[in-house]
């Protein structure tokens, strides 16, 4: 027995009325902006945007710039790029925003909102299809490991959205290459990518190569597989011109290109020379990371490190769990239909400016420079199976892109089974099926500060009262934010000539003194004995632990 | 029409001879005193804890009348046993052991309880083998010998033959998956009168197949939303609005589901202690002893004679077990029962996505357990795939069912804990996939170009794969995971452990042991199996007789 229901026009005639109040565009900004707002309240309350170590060294470090013993830009230091702090700068001024971090969440939850739509964005560039580009922003916006990251003061989303702006801009040009603006634009943001994490030095890189490629005059001859119809069909498109003219075009539109993209690189360069004497400080110093993965290789525990299989398994798998797998594979389809797709042009190229994330984390992984530690694939025998994870999250607008991609090239079935994916993802990380990979590193993994808090902290967040205090922020033996510490109270590294001296001459500036085992001070004022009994003259050791040293000066001791 | 009758008759007869000349076991309806350090050794009916954690059911059902078992029987079990009220059970979903007590009832009144309980099994898989060549040839309208092929394939050129003649659940899950796909799929042609009894059972292996293993309610969400799918066709009509037309017969039997569940959920209530109190989540059994340290084997599990360390107790849920916990295995002397809270258990726990890349690696390539390691012939299943999702026309809706089967199969035990399936032969969770796969590769040889090279690399494979199924169903299924084996003896993981047996006339083999084996050796009695297998291959696959009139 059959029967057919029918359900009238009328009755769900107000579901295209209300999409319609607002632009699809208007609504990933209001779904963005809803989302950020809830979840940095949620981690908020939770005490969870400070979580990461790295999250307040980058508020400490904006802090400095403006409000400590030293105050400068110098005290951007020289390894970590300097746009973030310096988006940073102006609200972390106010103690509160400084030390809830929610500074931090600012700049990031606008990058975040930003991001969204340039996704749409790019997604309509793609497939002049709304209900598309709105999949994509959707992908992206509902990514628990974006959401999370945007409410923190890491560097993530800063980088995110100057690799969407660039990318954005490049594609359009690559679309219309008479259009020299969006060019300009491109380089532009890639300036802004490159001085914001060093992904984006291999951003700009690829987009240049770009350029070369998308002007260089051959041909590839018919006969290919569907799969390489994008290469075919962009490289057969641009032969049409004689190679001086193509050549010229090249010269002219690189330079133009390079002069702004590379600027920032350039400037790095500059300004580690001037301020630290070495361009090349970030790559080599004992601050850098390829330094601090030095200290893994001599434990045997850097499995990417001259291991190209290892280094595509890590980024791989990290960045598949990042966005959730199953969206990830929904988004590999969608690269094969992409690159299959006979009515677009130069798939090659864009994909290759999208995919800069991998191309760049894989090859930092394998050359060493940066390590991950995945539960699943390090060996449960490593001291540490968890750490940062949080890179897999730059790959999540790719598949975010390809994810609509998919959805716009099916029809009403496949529509409806991409629509289903992006939703049972969302339950899958809801119901803890999947990892929520850049949380879980900062509550528990390597990159967590909060996960290691140490009993001192408690003690000095009580007992600190007034006066200097002296301390190694590298090894980050105290979270300055979590105490009642004003910044131009810290002396650090950083501050010349107070700290050089301290270490000679502890109670010239300090009234505390906190050290870690081996860190620059207890190398200084514990182990040389001639500063030890100095430390000892003029300081009380008030509080013990069995790596962690707290001492208070005797003479400005209260006398009550 | 005729000639699919004749085929389907040689299908069962082809069938049941292999798998009565493989099936485990041994005269007798064992009592409990039998198993230790007897039938739960290696090679015998009971080596792994999964056959006995269903078995002491069947035994108390048919004794008792009750579905609780005895501590006696709970250290047959043991180590997936569980308690709840002072009462023992299994960590497996009640019902392999319902379906298989008539079986008991019949085989205990020759002396023969333990080895009709298994055949059971291989009737499901001959069912199973059967509904194969009916999808082959009426949906996928395969060449008869293509069909064929695809049911020697799955039935006895993959590991699925190892759980075909021992008491898993494995097989009765592919059968309901593998008969439910074939009734949804009449129900979808059929605007017959009776045309609802397809819903009917489509439900109701639904519902069944949950009482056989839990993540079945998962595994066999494609079917039903295929049902679905058959039952609800949405159209956008022109001016009016959308129409949806309901074929009321596949919502209404749905009530086939609700009695079915109503009764499973009573057997929960009744022995568990609540509707949705699950086996595998009961509180842990564990018996206390000291004395000499003397081996239990586990099961899908992780206890053996030689192991140098013992874990337990596992965990199972449906068949599968996890490692909680990890002491040392001592019994012998008095046993002193006792139960030890444990976490508190929950289903959805055990699977999570971070197991995925490790799950999948094992499952699919591993040569532990990988699907292409133990049944390359699979490997064509692939080409079957690109043909039938490039083919214009035919069932595409089937089609991508299917794909969603095999994806959701992966998918699941790649983030399940143990990929392995403990001790077992193979990816044995991957059993439910294997009849699709088979048939991929049925597609993969009828369609398309290169025929014959194509038939010659099958043959090949197939030979390869049939070897290696008929080894493991011949002597054990009692495969350590490679982490196991590292502490044991024979550092082996995979199809070579069971080689010496083969070489020292060790066998699980009913009719071997009781009939044969005065006669021929173990390795004799295999080649000959393994050589009418290979003859029917090569005829299935290169005389005329069978594609003639295609």
């Amino acid at each position: 027995m059959n029967n057919t229901l029918i359900i009238a026009e009328k009755y769900f005639a107000w579901l295209p009325r209300f999409f319609k109040l607002v632009t699809p565009e208007r609504w990933v900004i209001v779904i963005a902006v809803t989302l950020a707002v809830l979840s940095t309240a949620y981690s908020f309350t939770h005490g969870y945007i400070i979580a990461y170590g790295d999250a307040e060294s980058h508020l400490n470090i904006a802090k400095r710039v403006i409000d400590s013993l030293t105050p400068g830009f110098a005290q951007l230091g020289g390894i970590w790029l300097p746009l973030p702090h310096l988006f940073l700068v102006p609200l972390v001024y106010f103690d509160w925003l400084w030390k809830t971090g929610l500074a931090g969440s600012v700049v990031s939850g606008i990058a975040f909102v930003v991001s969204a739509v340039f996704l749409y964005r790019l997604t309509f560039v793609l497939t002049k299809d709304g209900r598309a580009a709105f999949i994509a922003a959707i992908a992206f916006v509902l990514n628990p490991n974006i959401l999370y990251l945007q409410s923190t003061p890491m560097t993530e989303m800063t980088l995110i959205v100057f690799f969407i702006l660039s990318s954005y801009f490049f594609i359009r040009f690559l679309l219309d290459d008479t259009d020299l603006l969006m060019l300009i634009l491109a380089a532009f943001f890639g300036f802004c990518a490159s001085l914001s994490r060093y992904d984006g030095w291999g951003l700009v890189l690829v987009e240049a190569g770009v350029l070369v490629l998308y002007y260089l005059p051959y041909r590839i001859r018919d006969g290919w597989s569907q799969v390489l119809h994008g290469m075919r069909g962009f490289f057969a498109a641009r032969s049409d011109k004689p190679f001086g003219e193509r050549f010229g075009l090249l010269e002219g539109r690189l330079i133009l290109f390079s002069t702004l993209a590379f600027f920032g690189i350039l400037l790095w360069f500059l300004w580690d020379w001037l301020i630290l004497g070495d361009p090349l400080y970030f790559t080599h110093s004992q601050f850098s990371a390829a330094s601090q993965q030095q200290g893994w290789l001599a434990r045997g525990e850097l499995p990417a490190y001259h291991n190209i299989g290892v280094a595509l398994l890590y980024y791989f798998v990290t960045s598949l769990e990042s966005m959730g797998i199953l969206l990830a594979l929904a988004a590999l389809a969608g690269v094969y239909v992409f690159l299959g797709d006979k009515t677009k042009k130069y798939q090659i190229l864009i994909l290759l400016v999208l995919f800069v994330p991998f191309l760049f984390n894989v090859a930092t992984l394998f050359l060493g420079q940066s390590v991950i530690f995945l539960p699943g694939l390090t060996p449960p025998t490593f001291e540490w199976t968890l750490f940062n994870v949080r890179y897999g999250t730059m790959m999540v607008p790719f598949f975010a892109i390809f994810t609509a991609y998919l959805f716009y090239r099916s029809r009403t079935l496949g529509r409806t089974l991409v629509t289903g994916v992006v939703a049972l993802q969302a339950i899958l990380f809801v119901v803890g099926f999947s990892p929520v990979l850049a949380f879980k590193d900062g509550m528990s993994g390597l990159s967590s500060a909060i996960a290691k808090m140490p009993d001192a902290q408690a003690w000095i967040a009580r007992e600190y009262d007034y006066g200097m205090v002296l301390t190694d922020d590298f090894a980050r033996t105290i979270s300055i934010v979590r105490t009642p510490m004003k910044m131009k109270d810290v002396i650090y590294i950083g501050n010349k000539p107070y700290w050089a001296e301290s270490l000679v001459e502890p109670e010239k500036y300090a009234r505390w003194i906190i050290m870690q085992k081996n860190d620059v001070i207890w190398r200084n004022l514990i182990d040389k004995p001639e500063l030890n009994a100095r430390l000892f003259k003029y300081f009380n050791k008030v509080y013990t632990s069995e790596d962690i040293l707290i001492f208070r000066r005797i003479d400005v001791y209260p006398a009550n | 029409m005729k000639k699919d009758i004749f085929i389907i008759l040689a299908i069962i007869l082809f069938g049941a001879t292999l798998y009565t000349l493989t099936l485990r076991g041994a005269p007798g309806n064992p009592t409990a005193s039998e198993f230790k350090d007897n039938l739960d050794m290696p090679t015998y009916a009971f080596e792994l804890s999964s056959e006995r954690g269903r078995y002491v059911h069947v035994v108390s059902l048919a004794q008792r009348g009750t579905f609780d078992i005895t501590e006696e029987w709970a250290l047959v079990a043991y180590p997936d046993v569980g308690v709840h009220n002072d009462k023992y059970y299994s960590f497996f979903a009640p019902g392999v052991s319902y379906f298989t007590l008539p079986f008991y009832l019949l085989g205990s009144k020759f002396g023969l309880g333990q080895v009709a309980t298994f055949a059971a099994e291989s009737i499901v898989s001959i069912i199973t083998l059967v509904f194969i060549y009916l999808i082959g040839r009426r949906i996928f309208k395969l060449p008869l010998w293509a069909a064929v092929f695809a049911v020697l394939v799955y039935g006895f050129g993959s590991t699925s033959w190892s759980y075909a003649i021992t008491l898993y659940q494995n097989a009765f899950t592919a059968c309901f998956i593998v008969t439910a796909l074939y009734a949804a799929w009449c129900f979808g042609e059929s605007r017959a009168r009776f045309a609802w009894l397809y819903a009917v059972y489509v439900w109701l292996a639904y519902a069944l197949a949950i009482t056989v293993d839990y993540p079945n309610a998962l595994l066999m969400l494609p079917v039903m939303v295929y049902l679905a799918y058959l039952t609800f066709l949405f159209k956008k009509t022109e001016g009016e609005g959308i129409a949806i037309s309901v074929r009321w017969a596949g919502v209404v039997t749905a009530l086939a589901f609700v009695i079915v569940t109503g009764f499973h959920f009573a057997h929960n209530v009744y022995y568990y202690g609540g509707w949705s109190k699950l086996a595998g989540t009961l509180e842990s059994y564990r018996p206390y002893t000291t004395a000499t340290t003397t081996p239990i084997m586990g099961t899908t599990d992780t206890l053996t004679s030689a192991s140098a360390i013992s874990t337990l107790p596992s965990v199972l849920l449906g068949t599968t077990s996890l490692v909680l916990a990890t002491t040392t295995a001592t019994t012998t002397g008095t046993t002193t029962a006792t139960t030890t809270p444990m976490k508190e258990k929950t289903v959805s726990g055990f699977f999570h996505e971070q197991n995925i890349p490790n799950g999948f690696s094992i499952l699919m390539f591993s040569d532990e357990r990988g699907l292409l390691f133990f049944t390359p012939i699979f490997l064509l299943s692939f080409l079957g795939i690109w043909y039938a999702l490039r083919r214009k026309g035919g069932d595409r809706a089937v089609y991508v069912v299917l794909l969603c089967l095999m994806a959701l199969n992966l998918f699941l035990y790649s983030s399940w804990g143990d990929p392995w399936g403990g001790w077992a032969y193979g990816p044995r969770y991957l059993i439910p996939s294997m009849p699709w796969l088979a048939l991929f590769v049925g597609v993969a040889l009828a369609w398309g170009g290169a025929a014959f090279s194509k038939k010659i690399i099958a043959l090949a494979l197939f030979l390869y794969s049939s070897g290696i199924a008929l080894i493991g169903a011949l002597t054990t299924n009692a495969i350590p995971p490679k982490s196991e084996a590292m502490f044991l003896p024979i550092n082996t993981y995979n199809f070579l452990k069971n080689v010496p047996f083969l070489q020292e006339g060790k066998s699980g083999s009913f009719v071997y042991n009781t009939y044969v084996s005065a006669h021929f050796s173990l390795l004799e009695y295999f080649l000959i199996i393994y050589g009418v297998l290979a003859l029917i291959a090569v005829l299935v696959l290169f005389v005329s007789l069978f594609s003639r009139h295609e």
